[in-house]
């Protein structure tokens, strides 16, 4: 007993004392001087990180961060992607997934502690936030002279995210964007034929019909929902794309005229009449009113959920593979699967379509020593050979080979004993997607990056982009419109948040509480209204 | 121990001991404490140095640039700021107010209960739910109070009549009227039973003479509680009181878990707005939200101070 | 029983009032128990349904199946394991010293270490101060953050003084003669005096590490370091629902996830009721 506790206590003392060690030097140091001690303390994270003699620099692990884009999760199969990644490129790979609903907060937290790791990726808008710090390495360069350029079939996507000439990160993919998908089930159950659907009266109306009716034939009415999302407004550009037929051609973000002036787009009539036409929904259950705090998983769970009562039968989401996804999901727990895409309606036609979001970007953390090496080294370990076209690209693509796709014959079945069952059999040599790692009733579509969206090909032939997902792709592209670009300023990355925070006091008291527009408007511009003139001069300066 | 002799180590009776002798013959408590000095060195007061980032401008990226009272003019003079201030103490004080309330009413009735199974169980029952994390305890209140077809309240509210049948419901957790209700609620449900414990240790000190002494002058049950149950809880329901009084600024977890944008009016707190402050903007300010916390210590530190002198007004000694 | 009766004559008014006062906490009982009833019929419930049900309407395991066959869930749940009993060690090992030498009324310097822990408690950095410390010991995004930030607690460290000033101080005086030193008697007297006390001082710390949910949201974003309860919560509240194989309802999983995360305490719970009371009267005691 007595050794026992002895030994605990050396072990916490020495615990005690390394921890003391570590930082006892700072709070002597830091009350005289306290600019000194940050700044050296910074240095030495960096030079914790990766510094060597420039000319020697030798890459052993890239540190990476993702958000759930990362198809390949822990329990898709991660080890095995990453293993072989580390078999290709030669380097360490530390992959660090964060949670997706909650990944700008997350990277802000990161950021925080400075904690940064080596590549990661950003949406269009947080790297228009970050482009101006400075953490960004410029790769403008290292771009231009990339190995995959050959191959580049749509150089455009990543020229439009150059600031000011410089590229800080690098898009592999163009950016995508929401279409609105209808359940068929639903429509044909309140008597609405989705082609009649062609402007925002005729689209409400349907939503009403969802919500007066019994769509999900339960025998209750007014269970059910006309349409859910994952927020009102959403926290991340292009904002509008999950109810796009409510915003119409309001854009609440600052965003630039035709002139290329940079103006405010939340403080409009047009904002204020969406914003009106929201609060009419919320009033009349043509809106979930959970859409209020979803996320994105909570939203479209719901709406494939096994149990349909409480769900809705409109969900605008993403187009392409999603198309495929959501059908898949919805076999899975034995619902009518048969989805409708909704082209734009006249008044989100007006605005040219569906919007086709800026780019989402990978981006290499500058440990600012004014020496490129590592952040080279780390382009060409990670970025350049993620469009490699071949092996690297493949992984990114569709996963682990023999895990999530393979080529050797085999024969596998999915849904079996139900009516959606279905085999699928290859022969030896042929490129296929296999089950999914963790659900053997549905096939792997596709791991981080889209072959149907991607800006340079591979080269391999491999292909799978075939069925639902070809079709929303093709439909995607014939309907949308490029987001408006975000706005570089600095006042507007120091604000973002309470800027973000008095949108949602207007939108949460004119939507879910009947407040007056015009007042709340007014409070937003007594609150933030001085911050947005400061980061309107910045970007018009 | 203090007034005999004490033997040394080398075995030499002292009379009087002198400071350096003193400290000698206490070496090994020295070195006893010295694993609580260095943690409360390194975890207490080593940040309280880190309060003088409130006259800095203080990013991620790059170094601190003194602004001296930059951001306490900001801070005062912004609404959400003074929003979360006033939550904060309302929130706090009615909540104390409730659950102590709560508590020393059950404590009462729970001292009556004849039957010690009976009492034993139900205290069994209802400390349980203390011992549940806020984290775990919102998610079960949110299900429950969710709109969604699974939520409990809503779907008993629909069956009842009180909401019409196909009406969408109460989004209680994102309604400004019934945040602050259910915010109490769910404090009295978690923390109630476990309140109890201090008074039930009370009661059980109360003597059984006065009791008696009751029944013969013919005193009714509920005459007992009020003239000797409930003043012989008087000082520990004080206590009670000053003590978590001075806590009140400290009001975070619970209402991080289940708060929502869309109630920061009703919901937002001093420590919760500064938590939004730094980790959930692209590039924090630290020397914002250093101000705001040290302005909530300092509120909170004169309310220390306050409760004490009340403590020493009421019960004659302190509560530190 | 017997102790009851001293003090209470029969009469006819009582009946009533103790009547009341059974349906009053038979009530109350209620009110703690059906909410956590609920969630554990709905997390064996294939389908979700808002009534309370005593059983689920169709019986499933698929909800417990989906979590424990879930990796993203491991991690977490041994960094919980591993944080609460090395956090509780920790927090035993320091109130005990501390609240030992605060009984050493003849040391030089008692008061100033008294004053020092007791100053803490009124004033404290703030959240970011403390913050910018933990991230220069390189306690950011690092779950050991869980074990070392609850190791002080001062008012465990009171509950430890005023329980070890109640040992009859007779019991130090005679080790002392028998040459004892301080760590000696610390550790042949003091402890083995002080089991119960051990006991509640070290559920108590366990409790707050396994509870502890904010420390986590504010220092970590490695899905590596987090514990169980943040996975638990963003499963619930951000949907953050691993997928599955089973065709289980997404209240059944959320459901199911809450038992996990109680389980632990909840099962330990009857039979270390005593000592958490013991606890809270340890420091009523001086109150």
């Amino acid at each position: 007993m007595k050794k026992k506790v002895l030994s605990l206590l050396l072990a916490s003392a020495m615990v005690v004392s390394l921890a003391a060690c570590g930082g006892s030097d700072a709070p002597a140091e830091s009350s005289a001087a306290a600019n000194n001690n940050t700044e050296s303390s910074a240095a030495d994270n960096n030079a914790g990180n990766a510094e060597a003699p420039a000319e020697e620099f030798k890459l052993e692990k890239v540190k990476m961060v993702v958000n759930g884009t990362l198809t390949a999760t822990v329990d898709n199969g991660q080890a095995e992607f990453e293993k072989q990644w580390e078999d290709a490129v030669g380097v360490d790979l530390e992959i660090s997934q964060l949670d997706h609903s909650g990944y700008v907060d997350a990277v802000g937290r990161l950021f925080a502690s400075q904690d940064y790791p080596d590549v990661m990726i950003m949406s269009a808008d947080m790297y228009a936030q970050y482009a101006p710090t400075g953490l960004l390495w410029d790769m403008t360069e290292a771009y231009d002279n990339a190995e995959f350029q050959s191959r580049m079939t749509l150089p455009a996507i990543n020229e439009a995210l150059k600031k000011d000439g410089k590229l800080y990160g690098f898009a592999p993919t163009y950016g995508n964007g929401c279409v609105t998908y209808v359940k068929k089930a639903w429509l044909d159950a309140v008597g609405i034929d989705a082609s009649t659907i062609t402007n925002y009266d005729a689209y409400y109306n349907m939503l009403k019909a969802f919500h007066d009716g019994d769509p999900d034939g339960n025998g209750t009415t007014g269970d059910t929902y006309g349409v859910v999302a994952a927020g009102f407004l959403g926290n991340e550009a292009p904002y509008i794309n999950y109810l796009p037929e409510f915003w119409q051609d309001a854009y609440p973000a600052i965003l630039q005229d035709e002139n290329g002036v940079w103006y405010d787009g939340f403080n409009t009539e047009e904002t204020k009449a969406a914003l009106l036409r929201l609060q009419q929904a919320y009033n009349e259950g043509a809106i979930d009113p959970e859409t209020l705090t979803a996320s994105t998983k909570i939203a479209r769970e719901k709406w494939f959920s096994n149990d349909q009562t409480g769900s809705s039968g409109v969900f605008t989401y993403w187009a392409g593979s999603w198309y495929q996804t959501l059908t898949d999901n919805l076999i899975k727990n034995e619902v009518n699967e048969e989805l409708v895409q909704l082209p734009p309606i006249a008044e989100v036609e007006a605005i040219g379509g569906y919007l086709n979001r800026e780019a989402p970007v990978w981006v290499i953390i500058d440990d600012m020593d004014g020496d490129n090496t590592r952040e080279q080294a780390i382009f060409d370990a990670f970025i350049e050979t993620m469009m490699d076209g071949g092996t690297v690209q493949t992984l990114w693509t569709y996963g682990a080979e023999d895990v999530h796709w393979s080529t050797k014959a085999e024969e596998f079945t999915v849904n079996p004993g139900t009516d959606n069952e279905k085999t699928y059999s290859y022969e030896e040599g042929v490129f296929h997607l296999k089950q999914s790692p963790n659900d053997p009733n549905s096939v792997w579509k596709k791991n981080h990056l889209d072959p149907a969206l991607v800006v340079s090909p591979l080269t391999n032939g491999f292909n799978s982009v075939e069925g639902l997902a070809a079709e929303g792709n093709l439909f995607f592209t014939e309907n949308c419109v490029d987001a408006p670009i975000s706005p570089v300023s600095e006042t507007y990355t120091n604000e973002s948040g309470t800027i973000y925070d008095a949108k949602m006091a207007v939108v949460t008291e004119v939507v879910t509480k009947n407040g007056d527009v015009e007042a709340a408007m007014a409070n937003y511009v007594a609150t933030v209204g001085s911050i947005i003139e400061q980061c309107l001069a910045e970007l018009n300066g | 121990m203090g007034k005999k002799n004490n033997v040394t180590a080398s075995g030499i009776e002292i009379r009087k001991k002198s400071l350096g002798l003193r400290i000698w013959n206490h070496r090994g408590y020295y070195i006893m404490f010295l694993p609580v000095l260095i943690f409360l060195l390194i975890f207490n007061y080593w940040p309280m140095l880190g309060v003088r980032y409130a006259l800095y401008d203080y990013k991620p990226v790059g170094e601190p640039v003194f602004v001296g009272l930059k951001h306490f003019t900001k801070m005062f003079s912004t609404d959400a700021f003074w929003t979360a201030f006033k939550n904060t103490l309302e929130l706090s004080i009615i909540k104390l107010f409730l659950s102590t309330f709560a508590s020393v009413i059950v404590s009462i009735f729970l001292n009556e209960m004849g039957n010690l199974f009976a009492k034993k169980t139900l205290q069994t029952i209802i400390y349980l739910p203390h011992f549940m994390s806020w984290a775990v305890v919102a998610s079960i209140f949110s299900l429950f109070l969710s709109p969604s077809s699974t939520g409990m309240v809503n779907g008993l509210l629909k069956d009842w009549g009180i909401v019409a049948k196909d009406g969408m419901g109460i989004y209680f957790l994102a309604d400004e009227n019934y945040w602050r209700p259910i915010y109490y609620v769910i404090n009295l449900w978690k923390d109630t039973g476990w309140g109890t414990i201090i008074f039930l240790a009370t009661l059980s000190g109360i003597n059984p003479e006065l009791y008696e002494a009751g029944d013969i002058d013919g005193a009714t049950r509920l005459q007992k509680m009020r003239y000797i149950t409930l003043p012989a809880l008087a000082n520990t329901i004080i206590t009670v009181l000053i003590l978590n009084l001075a806590k009140v600024m400290n009001l975070f977890e619970s209402v991080f878990v289940l708060y929502n944008n869309a109630v920061y009016s009703v919901a937002d707190v001093c420590a919760t707005y500064i938590y939004r402050q730094t980790f959930a903007m692209a590039l924090p300010n630290y020397g914002y939200s250093t101000a705001v916390g040290l302005f909530r210590s300092l509120v909170g530190c004169v309310l220390v101070i306050v409760c004490n002198w009340a403590s020493k007004k009421t019960r004659g000694r302190g509560i530190i | 029983m017997a102790e009851a009766a001293v003090y209470r004559k029969p009469k006819k008014k009582i009946k009533m009032f103790d009547v009341i006062n059974y349906i009053v906490f038979i009530l109350l009982g209620l009110i703690i128990i059906v909410p956590m009833w609920k969630v554990l019929s709905d997390s064996f419930n294939a389908v979700g349904v808002y009534q309370f049900r005593i059983w689920p309407d169709k019986f499933s395991v698929d909800g417990y199946k989906t979590i424990i066959e879930t990796q993203a869930l491991y991690r977490p749940f041994i960094n919980s394991v591993v944080t609460t009993i090395l956090g509780a060690l920790l927090g035993l090992v320091l109130s005990t010293l501390g609240g030992y030498v605060l009984i050493q009324f003849e040391m030089p310097g008692r008061s100033l270490f008294a004053g020092m822990l007791l100053f803490t408690m009124i004033f404290s950095g703030g959240m970011i101060p403390e913050y910018l410390v933990m991230k220069e010991l390189g306690l950011v995004n690092n779950m050991w953050i869980l074990v070392f930030k609850h190791g002080i607690n001062v008012y465990n460290i009171v509950l430890m003084r005023n329980f070890f000033e109640g040992i009859p101080s007779s019991l130090y005086e005679a080790a002392k003669i028998d040459g004892c030193s301080p760590m000696g008697i610390f550790f042949r007297i003091v402890l083995p005096l002080s089991k119960a006390a051990l006991a509640s001082i070290g559920l108590m710390f366990a409790v707050t590490v396994w509870n502890d949910y904010s420390t986590v949201k504010i220092y970590i974003t490695d899905n590596d370091q987090v514990n169980f309860q943040y996975k638990l919560r963003n499963m619930i509240m951000d949907g953050d629902t691993p997928t599955t194989a089973y065709k289980v309802s997404q209240n059944t999983l959320f459901n199911a996830g809450i038992i996990c995360a109680i389980l632990p305490f909840m099962m330990l719970y009857p039979f270390l009721q005593q000592y958490f009371v013991k606890g809270v009267n340890i420091g009523a005691v001086k109150e």
